[in-house]
């Protein structure tokens, strides 16, 4: 893939990143933020993923992988806390 | 030849899933209510992440592409779960308000 496709590819996933870190700040709803939390995991995978077509190395790859498997349990868990007011 | 035929659906595949990234982000701002706005978060985590993995065929590496596959098997498996607890939540919550 040429170079500069993957720099773009990159900077704009970068900017989603910050525009989510936003949409977190402004929400009031608890939940609200726990459904944006979930996006930005999603969009933190996709930069891990630009970013290792950027420097043409694949274990980047592998820590979105990490993040893919496990940061659904993070969700559930803040699910749980918003209904019951205790994780379990 | 066949490399610029890779290079031209990968960049395809990338531009695309970024740009449904960002409708699903937009629609997260503007819709009010959980459930409109978990229409909304679906498309990040659904076709946009896997059109930025299906771009991994662009870099031509075996491990590249077999690491995105895997990333995107995971995220089918999981993405189903988070959108229903959070489905349900706002379902629970609405139920009985006086709960919390």
């Amino acid at each position: 893939m040429p170079e500069i496709a993957a720099v773009i590819a990159f900077a704009w996933a970068t900017v989603l990143l910050v525009a989510g870190g936003l949409l977190i700040l402004r929400s009031d709803d608890p939940l609200e933020r726990v459904l944006v939390l979930d996006v930005l995991v999603a969009i933190v995978i996709v930069v891990l993923t630009t970013l290792s077509y950027l420097r043409d190395v694949s274990y980047y790859i592998d820590a979105a992988l990490g993040l893919a498997l496990l940061s659904f349990v993070a969700t559930l868990v803040a699910c749980r806390h918003v209904i019951r007011g205790r994780p379990f | 030849m066949l490399e610029t035929l890779l290079d031209i659906v990968s960049i395809a595949a990338l531009a695309l899933g970024l740009g449904l990234a960002t409708v699903g982000l937009v629609g997260l701002a503007r819709f009010d209510g959980i459930a409109n706005q978990l229409h909304a978060a679906g498309l990040v985590a659904g076709p946009g992440l896997f059109l930025v993995l299906f771009a991994a065929i662009g870099t031509g590496k075996a491990e590249s592409i077999t690491s995105a596959l895997l990333v995107a098997l995971f995220v089918l498996i999981t993405a189903p779960l988070s959108a229903h607890a959070i489905a349900q939540a706002d379902r629970r919550r609405r139920e009985n308000p006086d709960e919390d």
